[in-house]
């Protein structure tokens, strides 16, 4: 038998999985730090777009795998960027062989048109509306998986959706949350609507979060263990892996692509594995049954000159575990319960300065 | 990339200060940096900090050696002490180098008990880097002393030694084609400072390899005449401590003199940006540590009171002399001795 087949728990039923991604800086490297950035962004060709390392490979893993285990896997991205470069995108997601379900832009221009500038910057609103249009049209047992960034307000916006999708937030609660981030009166008329339609079950598994700017992980304590930040898309393949979504094979191929095409290192894959084990991304039994399974492939470094570094790594977090007082929820995906909204925006969004900052992670 | 274990406990800011000096060096080179220490309270540190988890390992050590504890029962009795685990790493060949900013005479015992002295070598020596006066543009503003400590007392020939170590170590790390090496002396002329003194200046005189420029006093140190100047490991660390006692009194009397008189502190605050160059010129976290040189593994030595800054340079200096293959340069140069 391959060393690569070693799969995860199979999943009881087969309801299809939805995979919803953000495109900047969680698919593209798209920088926006200047006005020039952002303007030759808007311009950019397909062939010169660049793709976050490691993205492409784990889509079509996670379609492949699904296939595998006789499941729909459904892709849609969701951006805040205006429709005008939908055909460099689409042309970028044919480039990179993606196979996407769909794609919604935000139409900035009406905003404009509306003279709602606030709305401009503002994509709270936007992402929820579209958000729960799309889980309208899903089939009502489908899973999903999103896929943000530590950019914008992709934990917050995605964590406001599971609740409201797991019945956890409910309008009394939902509006005064929208109104403080300042999400416009339409729009929060919008996701009332549509919240009460589609509130049902408990349908998100995990929130990613790609942490492009490297954002502190504590920072994402707030939002519990269902949103996971990830620093590579190794360590998403891996947490994949051990909810059962992916196969061995499928998070070797994925760190593979690292290697070969993003100047990865085999060390620094195992690296990653073990900061994810570190900050219990992922249970150290599932990272011990993939590690091993990674290792015999050459996915993983083969082992130090003295002594196996992966059996060293594996024995210190045996032992950190077991000094741990109060051991975090490691996977499978944790039911949790609604979060604390009030405590998520004093930090993201102190008093008083609610207009400016856009909810981004502190 | 070269792999550089980092001793997380030693240190008067450890661990935290050392992890957040590692994790900046993540995000800012792709050194392999392993982390020796504490891993629940690394990982809690580490969380609090923008990092790149792709250049980290840690290898998990509950015990460490404090800075006032006597180095030889220290390192005789706490086999798994941070600085010690971190030591074995490098001589089993899981990391190439490493640096500490822990207890110094513990961190020179633990390179005498885990790395084999080079080939040749009699005896190691602890450098030190000190500002000093910059003759020309372009001209290194920090100069090594050695022994600042690891040999007490030194013959002429370990003296000859540490000269050319010194020497390699600045071709490589500093970039001087050929440092000039002084020895440090009560006078110029080559008969003083007694017999020891007096021959290696002799035998350091007739080696044609080095740039030799003879003695030099306790008042060129800070002049830019010597880019490597040697002494026994007693004179040295006087030298090192006097040297920062003068930098901390000077900040103190320019302290005290600004709450004195309102005169005083306007004309401070004249001289603010002046101040600022000569603080940033004895600024030890941008040179990180000083290395300690003879064994074939590189140890650098940090500041006890490093900060993050000083810790993310360190492991940059530490990278910057594998890949230089510093070693390698001082065991040619002291086999060209024999």
């Amino acid at each position: 038998m391959s060393p690569l087949r070693v799969h995860g728990a199979p999943r009881p039923a087969l309801a299809p999985v939805i995979c919803r991604w953000d495109l900047d800086k969680t698919y593209l490297r798209s920088d926006f730090d200047s006005l020039r950035q952002l303007l030759r962004t808007a311009f950019e060709r397909a062939e010169d777009k660049v793709d976050v390392p490691g993205v492409a490979a784990l889509i079509k893993a996670i379609k492949k795998a699904a296939e595998r285990h006789g499941r729909a896997a459904l892709v849609y991205f969701i951006s805040a960027s205006p429709p005008q470069i939908g055909k460099a995108i689409r042309e970028k997601l044919a480039l990179d062989g993606i196979p996407y379900d769909g794609i919604v832009f935000k139409d900035q221009l009406a905003q404009l048109k509306r003279g709602k500038l606030r709305n401009l910057r503002e994509h709270v609103g936007f992402k929820l509306v579209e958000l729960l249009r799309g889980r309208l049209d899903a089939p009502a047992e489908a899973r999903e998986l999103l896929f943000g960034d530590d950019w914008e307000s992709d934990p917050l916006i995605y964590s406001l959706y599971a609740d409201v999708l797991a019945r956890r937030l409910g309008a009394d609660r939902l509006l005064p949350i929208l109104r403080r981030i300042g999400v416009d009166a339409r729009l929060i008329d919008q996701v009332v609507a549509l919240a009460a339609q589609v509130a049902g079950p408990d349908a998100v598994e995990r929130i990613f979060i790609n942490l492009e700017r490297r954002t502190p992980t504590a920072t994402f304590r707030l939002f519990g263990p269902r949103v996971v930040p990830t620093f590579n898309y190794f360590q998403t393949a891996v947490v994949l892996g051990a909810d059962g979504h992916l196969d061995v094979e499928d998070i070797a191929a994925v760190g593979r692509t690292l290697v070969e095409r993003s100047g990865y290192t085999a060390r620094r894959l195992e690296n990653s594995l073990g900061d994810l084990v570190r900050r219990a991304g992922v249970s150290l039994r599932a990272a011990e049954r993939m590690g091993a399974a990674l290792h015999a492939a050459g996915v993983l470094p083969a082992g130090a000159p003295a002594r196996s570094r992966w059996q060293g790594m594996r024995d210190a977090i045996r032992r950190l575990r077991r000094r741990r007082k109060a051991p975090r929820p490691p996977a499978p995906p944790p039911t949790v319960a609604a979060l604390d909204y009030e405590a998520i925006l004093d930090r993201l969004r102190p008093p008083g300065r609610e207009p400016s900052i856009e909810g981004r992670p502190a | 990339m070269p792999t550089i274990a980092i001793d997380a406990m030693g240190g008067d800011h450890a661990p935290g200060d050392i992890v957040r000096g590692v994790a900046r060096a993540s995000l800012e080179t792709d050194i392999e940096c392993l982390l020796v220490g504490d891993e629940r309270r690394i990982q809690e540190i580490l969380e609090t900090v923008p990092y790149n988890p792709e250049h980290i390992s840690i290898v998990d050590c509950r015990d460490a050696i404090g800075m006032d504890e006597d180095p030889h029962e220290a390192v005789k009795n706490r086999r798994d002490a941070s600085l010690l685990v971190a030591a074995r790493a490098v001589a089993e060949g899981r990391a190439d180098a490493m640096i500490s900013a822990g207890n110094t005479g513990a961190c020179v015992l633990a390179c005498a008990r885990h790395f084999r002295l080079l080939k040749g070598v009699r005896r190691a020596a602890l450098a030190g880097v000190y500002p000093r006066h910059t003759e020309y543009t372009g001209q290194d503003p920090l100069a090594l002393l050695l022994d600042v400590g690891a040999t007490i007392r030194c013959e002429s020939e370990e003296l000859v030694q540490f000269a050319l170590m010194g020497s390699a170590y600045a071709r490589r790390i500093s970039k001087v084609p050929s440092p000039r090496v002084a020895l440090l002396n009560m006078g110029v002329e080559g008969t003083k400072g007694g017999e020891t003194l007096v021959a290696a200046y002799r035998r350091l005189r007739r080696m044609p390899a080095l740039n030799f420029v003879g003695n030099v006093e306790g008042n060129d140190l800070a002049r830019g005449r010597a880019d490597v100047i040697v002494c026994e490991g007693l004179l040295g660390s006087v030298v090192l401590k006097l040297v920062e006692g003068i930098a901390d009194v000077f900040t103190d009397v320019v302290s005290a003199a600004a709450r004195r008189r309102l005169s005083w502190r306007i004309g401070l605050a004249l001289l603010a940006r002046g101040i600022e160059r000569l603080r940033r010129l004895t600024d030890y976290t941008q040179y990180g540590g000083a290395p300690i040189l003879g064994f074939e593994n590189l140890f650098i030595k940090c500041h006890g009171r490093s900060n993050a800054r000083a810790v993310a340079n360190a492991v940059k200096v530490a990278a910057k002399a594998v890949r230089d293959r510093v070693p390698a340069e001082i065991a040619e140069a002291v086999a060209a001795l024999r």
